[in-house]
């Protein structure tokens, strides 16, 4: 064999075709390397982004050039026309389909307005229509209600943010409820954007970013659907979940920090007015426990063309119940809709039952002050109605009607009206020590005007007040 | 054996330069494995499947489905009758993929072809045997499909379990795990923020 000298000397060409060869492997190579950095970048247009969306971009609109589809079926959350037998889009005015209510939250300003909430949409619609909002309210009223609350925050600070009057933000909150409350504006991962809900977790020891994707699918909901109250002079939104999160749990820990949202009118008792616990609620359900997520049923997937995506018309399952409830149930549509139906009317008659039980013994503590009863003789009274009107509200104003929790609903308005019945057992003897002729009269109310006539409400004047702030004041704030 | 092995020897004052340009040239081969995340290819990773994106509706749709619980891309999609014929089809199959993907042939819709339908009809049978034991009577075999006698388990179950809408753009926003970027975390980390599922607001 000769050495690659000989070979050289005797054929100088061949060096020169092995150069070349060489040069052409090491283009090919290259061609290749950069072929496949090619083809990996593609995968990041895999999102398709037509424009960057910034940072706190609160306009629903901008995403919606990005993701055509999830916007338009965010957009059909306007839709006021469904209504179910207990729920739904459409407005239902709770407090003339139950005029208790008002006598319930005499002193508060539910008892002026309490309506079924429709879409995502309407969210700012609603808070600056409502007459709730003719009371004083603080800034933190709008935590939930916009996807310009993280970007406020993030310039204001957080207490700050919380701290100011609920007017002096109108102007600033002009989106509502959308995209950026959820996602991620680079990867629309999930995304928690809420302080609220952040701290209840750092709270308990829990860190939110290891939660996994199914649990996000509950948790971005979980910002605000859930029982919360306004923490001190600075109104620090706060989760009340540092001894658990069922209704009586929550309620250990309002007793224990001294919580009290108004002071009844009529019976004087410090009251515990429950927000939507839809969460803490859902998952003491069977639901729940099976690890459905809250898009599982309200945000189902759903197929156009050729193309499978989330639905993002957030809404009453039962207005979908093929694609929610039988992707799982192979029962027909109808049988559904019986089961759900049977769930919610047998806990609407048992929530009934509860709030006469309170209507009645509102009214009676009414009558022991007029006759001369005490603060030292009413006070265990109070601190049962304080429990049993609790534990009432607790289903009462959660979303569903029972449905997400059946069993629990009917427990805690089992232990409402326990409560409520002890409650006027004791209000009996007062009544009888103070020579009260009993029984006494309960008048009877069968519409919102009576019951709000019964508690003295002004509620000409409170509607002609919203009508002027409508006219002078929030018509500034709208979009230009 | 000596004059043998002198041949691949360059001349003692081409040495250095030889050994520069092999260098540069197993360099690139290393690039080019690193890019491509060849490792992975061993592994039974789904993640492995979608380094190329196409993959991405046949991901989520599996993840979304009641078999992402139990299995992952290979328990169905390569033999599992001994190892050397796992390797051997991962690789055959493999290589198609990544030919068919650098020379832009994919098709919009991917369909699969007789030697993987044959793979996935036994794999049904490996897990669920138990429960098609009296299907089978009625033919639905691996082996009566080949000889063209019988039927396949998602001739009925056709939804199983990547349903039936595949295309490329079939899934646009699926929340798929991307590809990790080809610059090490060390040095694009004063770059990008770490990704957390909870915004960090001012106090």
């Amino acid at each position: 064999m000769k050495s690659i000298r000989e070979i050289t000397k005797q054929r100088p060409w061949v060096p020169w075709v092995l150069f070349f060869v060489t040069t052409v492997v090491v283009f090919l190579i290259g061609l290749f390397a950069s072929s496949i950095i090619e083809r990996r970048s593609e995968s990041k247009l895999y999102f398709q982004v037509v424009k960057e969306i910034a940072e706190w971009e609160p306009d629903n609109a901008v995403w919606g050039e990005n993701y055509p589809r999830e916007y338009d079926t965010y957009i059909a959350t306007t839709d006021t026309t469904f209504a179910s037998k207990h729920g739904g889009g459409a407005t239902i005015d709770y407090l003339q389909k139950y005029p208790e209510l008002v006598v319930l939250w005499a002193g508060y300003a539910f008892s002026s307005d309490y309506k079924q909430g429709r879409g995502h949409y309407h969210a700012i619609e609603d808070i600056t229509n409502t007459l709730r909002t003719n009371y004083p309210q603080p800034a933190t009223c709008w935590t939930c209600k916009s996807t310009d609350v993280p970007r406020l925050m993030d310039k204001m600070g957080i207490a700050n943010f919380y701290r100011g009057k609920w007017q002096d933000l109108g102007k600033e909150v002009l989106n509502p409820i959308g995209c950026q409350d959820c996602h991620d504006p680079k990867t629309m991962d999930l995304r928690i954007t809420r302080p609220a809900l952040i701290e209840a977790y750092e709270r308990s020891g829990r860190d939110i970013n290891t939660a996994t994707h199914q649990e996000m699918r509950s948790l971005v909901c979980a910002q605000c659907h859930v029982e919360y109250y306004f923490k001190g002079e600075g109104k620090y939104l706060t989760f009340p979940w540092d001894k658990g999160q069922t209704a009586d749990s929550v309620e250990k820990y309002y007793n224990e920090v001294n919580h009290i949202d108004f002071i009844h009118a009529l019976s004087k008792t410090p009251v515990l007015k429950a927000q939507h616990p839809d969460f803490e609620m859902f998952q003491t359900g069977i639901h729940g426990q099976r690890g459905v997520a809250c898009a599982d049923c309200h945000m189902p997937y759903r197929r156009e063309g050729g193309i499978k995506f989330t639905d993002h018309k957030i809404q009453s399952p039962l207005n979908n119940i093929s694609g929610s409830c039988q992707v799982c149930h192979r029962e027909s549509e109808a049988t559904l809709l019986k089961n759900v139906y049977d769930i919610q009317d047998n806990t609407e008659q048992i929530r009934r039952i509860a709030e006469k039980n309170h209507y009645i013994v509102h009214l009676g503590c009414k009558l022991a002050y007029d006759n001369g009863a005490s603060d030292n003789e009413m006070n265990p009274i109070h601190q049962l109605i304080r429990s049993s009107q609790w534990h009432w509200d607790w289903v009462a104003a959660a979303n569903s009607m029972g449905f997400h929790s059946p069993v629990e609903s009917l427990r805690v308005l089992a232990l409402s009206i326990q409560k409520a019945q002890e409650a006027r057992l004791l209000l009996l003897e007062v009544l009888l020590t103070h020579n009260v002729k009993l029984p006494f009269t309960i008048p009877e109310i069968a519409t919102k005007a009576e019951a709000m006539k019964l508690i003295n409400l002004e509620i000409d004047r409170i509607t002609g007040e919203k009508a002027a702030f409508l006219k002078d004041v929030s018509s500034t704030w709208k979009k230009k | 054996m000596k004059k043998i092995l002198k041949i691949f020897f360059p001349p003692e004052n081409w040495k250095t330069i030889v050994v520069i340009l092999l260098g540069i040239f197993f360099g690139l081969g290393v690039f080019v494995l690193y890019i491509s995340n060849a490792a992975s290819y061993l592994s039974d990773e789904p993640k492995t499947c979608i380094n190329c994106h196409v993959m991405y509706p046949q991901y989520a749709s599996w993840e979304h489905s009641s078999h992402f619980r139990a299995t992952n891309c290979n328990d169905c999609h390569v033999p599992h009758n001994n190892f050397v014929n796992k390797y051997y089809f991962k690789a055959k199959d493999g290589l198609r993929h990544s030919t068919m993907f650098t020379l832009r042939l994919e098709p919009q819709v991917i369909q699969i072809k007789e030697a993987g339908i044959n793979v996935v009809q036994d794999n049904c049978k490996r897990c669920h045997s138990d429960m098609v034991s009296m299907v089978s009577l009625t033919e639905v075999t691996g082996k009566n499909y080949r000889e063209g006698k019988g039927h396949r388990c998602w001739d009925c179950h056709r939804e199983v379990p990547h349903g039936t809408v595949n295309s490329l753009s079939a899934y646009p926003s699926a929340l798929v795990p991307r590809l990790s970027p080809v610059i090490p975390s060390w040095l694009s980390k004063a770059r990008d923020k770490e990704n957390t599922k909870s915004i960090q607001l001012k106090k």
